[in-house]
């Protein structure tokens, strides 16, 4: 299969469909991958694809606006791309997506905290576990899984955890997440990886005023998080990475998980699932809940 | 230096006791989360293994959030109220050496010419009991950066985990007022034995790199754009590092604030008049390697790095300095 990816990447690049493609190659540890920008064919065989290549790439499309771009993307990735269409932030003209089918990648957070070695054991990410497609919903090209492996993902409720925590009281709830918060050391990780976050300055950037402290300390910190996590309500397509690359572990996917849920109970929407559509805080409906608007 | 062999359990009671003086902090396990240094209240808690801490021990000295002093205006009048300094004494155990290594190198910044009230006064509460590290991971490069897993240099007393033992090494009269009281001393033999033992160590360290005499040369070379393409902009690596020691200014509803701020960061040097000098990924991260292998050696004879290796481990796409470094095309 990384033969023909690298056949059609070369091919791309020859005919000059795309300026630069943006894949995976390994990292410096022989295992993991890493982000790859190949504008040459003599850098084709860079690129590799397997189940470490967890990186969501559509996040470094933001860097080359305006130029055409080729991108390997997975069912997760390419529903982020979806609400950047929608959100006008990208033109379909612009972004060549070639869609890899996925089966799962790699728990690289739990191979890290693990981290006595890395082993091809390794379990899949949990956002793999609730994952409904292994084929990307758009694309101009598809890489087809040839072993067949088929979806890793489990029929259990993907909101589980969410509802375990929902029905505690408000204070155990707040408790709860100002344990968790309390740990945020603000490198604005999650923020940075993040493809929906694209924000040319951040409420968490601005100084005059400045919204929230600056400090690691837990009033700024649940201003930050709950900030981050309300902006990404209707837009968050649930790649995960925010939570893969906290360094302190908190469990930001619940939080997403939940605006997630709530949005589609009230408004039967889903992020990223449908390019046609308008996204959710651009649009109106008369049988939207709330009497107060009609 | 005064060698001793302990056991775990001699230990434990120590520090039990210690408990009652002073504030106890060292590595704890928390589930999915990792490996943080905590405040002890029972030493069974303290995670005296292999893996590494996610934060380094420098947050323990340098406050990621910093509170200076509150004013007031009150009735006409204006007041300033300096926020006390913590007099609490406390020991920090399990700190690697590499950690405490990157520690001197702060005090270049914060305990030489210019002294930090704040940053020296952390220094002098605190009695550090290193551990030495029996399965350095392939991050690590502390022995290309003019250290070691073994090396005990910036501690009051470090231990060496040994078949299931502890080998006390302490080293100043403070790590003797502390420890002086537990465990036996080794017989010549075992002396000579463990000596041999600890050279064979440092050869656990896999990762050798050599960091160039003079980056300057290459400071113009499209090497930094190809090598900052995936950066992005995030904290991580400034802020778990051990000797990144950046910070921001702020005033907060009347109260003066220092906290980290790092070169990655796209405001970092965003100037009043919207000029902004490191516009892009290859400015700040050439800032970054350049700052820690060339700027801080030409004013302190020593790079700002201990290879410690935790901005490869926890960088979001994995980042690797020791190969960029050893890699840069001078
Ligand atoms: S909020 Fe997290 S899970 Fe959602 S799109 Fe952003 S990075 Fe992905
Ligand atoms: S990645 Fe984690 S620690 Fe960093 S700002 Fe986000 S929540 Fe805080
Ligand atoms: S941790 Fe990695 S992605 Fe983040 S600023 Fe550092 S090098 Fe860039
Ligand atoms: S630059 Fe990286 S390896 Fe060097 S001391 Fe800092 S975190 Fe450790």
């Amino acid at each position: 299969m990384i033969d023909e990816l690298k056949i059609k990447a070369r091919e791309l690049l020859k005919n000059k469909q795309v300026d630069l493609i943006i894949g995976y190659q390994r990292a410096s540890d022989g295992v993991l991958a890493m982000p790859c920008f190949v504008d040459r064919e003599e850098d084709v065989d860079k690129l590799i694809w397997d189940v470490y290549c967890v990186y969501n790439l559509a996040n470094y499309l933001k860097d080359y606006a305006g130029q055409k771009i080729g991108i390997i993307a997975k069912p997760c990735d390419v529903r982020s791309i979806v609400v950047l269409l929608q959100e006008n932030q990208l033109r379909r003209e612009n972004v060549y997506i070639i869609g890899v089918e996925c089966s799962g990648v790699i728990d690289e957070k739990r191979l890290r905290l693990g981290a006595k070695d890395i082993q091809e054991s390794a379990t899949f990410g949990v956002k793999c576990k609730s994952c409904k497609s292994s084929t990307p919903s758009i694309c101009d090209y598809l890489f087809k899984d040839k072993e067949k492996k088929g979806k890793i993902s489990e029929d259990k409720d993907e909101y589980e955890s969410v509802r375990k925590l929902e029905v505690r009281s408000s204070l155990e709830r707040l408790k709860f997440w100002e344990e968790e918060f309390s740990r945020c050391i603000r490198c604005y990780a999650c923020r940075q990886v993040c493809p929906m976050c694209y924000c040319p300055k951040c409420v968490a950037d601005q100084a005059m005023p400045a919204w929230f402290s600056k400090g690691a300390n837990l009033k700024g910190n649940l201003s930050w998080n709950l900030i981050r996590a309300i902006h990404l309500g209707g837009r968050c397509i649930d790649c995960g990475e925010c939570e893969r690359v906290c360094p302190v572990g908190i469990p930001l996917r619940e939080l997403n998980k939940k605006i997630e849920k709530d949005i589609k109970e009230l408004f039967k929407y889903e992020a990223g699932a449908n390019v046609e559509q308008k996204p959710l805080l651009a649009s109106f409906d008369k049988d939207d809940p709330g009497d107060w608007i009609k | 230096m005064i060698q001793k062999i302990v056991t775990k359990e001699e230990l434990y009671k120590l520090l039990n006791y210690l408990l009652q003086d002073f504030e106890v902090i060292g590595p704890k396990e928390l589930t999915n989360r990792g490996i943080f240094y905590e405040t002890i209240k029972n030493p069974q808690d303290l995670y005296l293994g292999e893996g590494f801490t996610t934060e380094p021990v420098k947050k323990l000295f340098l406050n990621p959030s910093e509170w200076f002093f509150k004013c007031q205006y009150k009735d006409s009048k204006n007041s300033l109220e300096e926020i006390a300094l913590t007099k609490t004494k406390r020991i920090i155990i399990g700190v690697r050496p590499c950690e405490t290594k990157g520690l001197e190198l702060l005090d270049k910044v914060y305990n030489s010419e210019y002294k930090d009230e704040f940053y020296v006064n952390n220094r002098n509460r605190t009695v550090i009991i290193g551990l030495s590290c029996a399965k350095p991971d392939r991050n690590c490069f502390c022995t290309s950066m003019g250290g070691s897993n073994v090396e005990s240099q910036g501690t009051d007393a470090i231990l060496f985990d040994r078949d299931g033992k502890f080998i006390l090494e302490i080293i100043t009269d403070k790590g003797k007022e502390i420890l002086g009281s537990i465990g036996n001393e080794p017989s010549e033999e075992e002396k000579k034995h463990w000596q041999q033992d600890k050279e064979k160590r440092k050869d656990l360290v896999k990762t050798k790199i050599k960091a160039p005499e003079d980056l300057d040369k290459v400071f113009e070379d499209p090497y930094w754009e190809q090598v900052s393409k995936s950066c992005l902009s995030c904290g991580i690596c400034t802020f778990l590092c051990p000797t990144c020691h950046c910070f921001d200014l702020v005033d907060e509803q009347r109260r003066r604030l220092r906290c980290y701020d790092g070169c990655a960061f796209v405001d970092f040097t965003l100037q009043a008049s919207g000029e902004n000098p490191r516009p892009t990924k290859k400015e700040r991260y050439r800032q970054r390697v350049f700052h820690k292998f060339d700027y801080f050696k030409k004013n302190f004879g020593e790079n700002l790095c201990v290879g410690c290796g935790r901005c490869i481990r926890y960088c979001p796409v994995k980042i690797d300095i020791s190969e960029i470094v050893d890699k840069a095309p001078v």
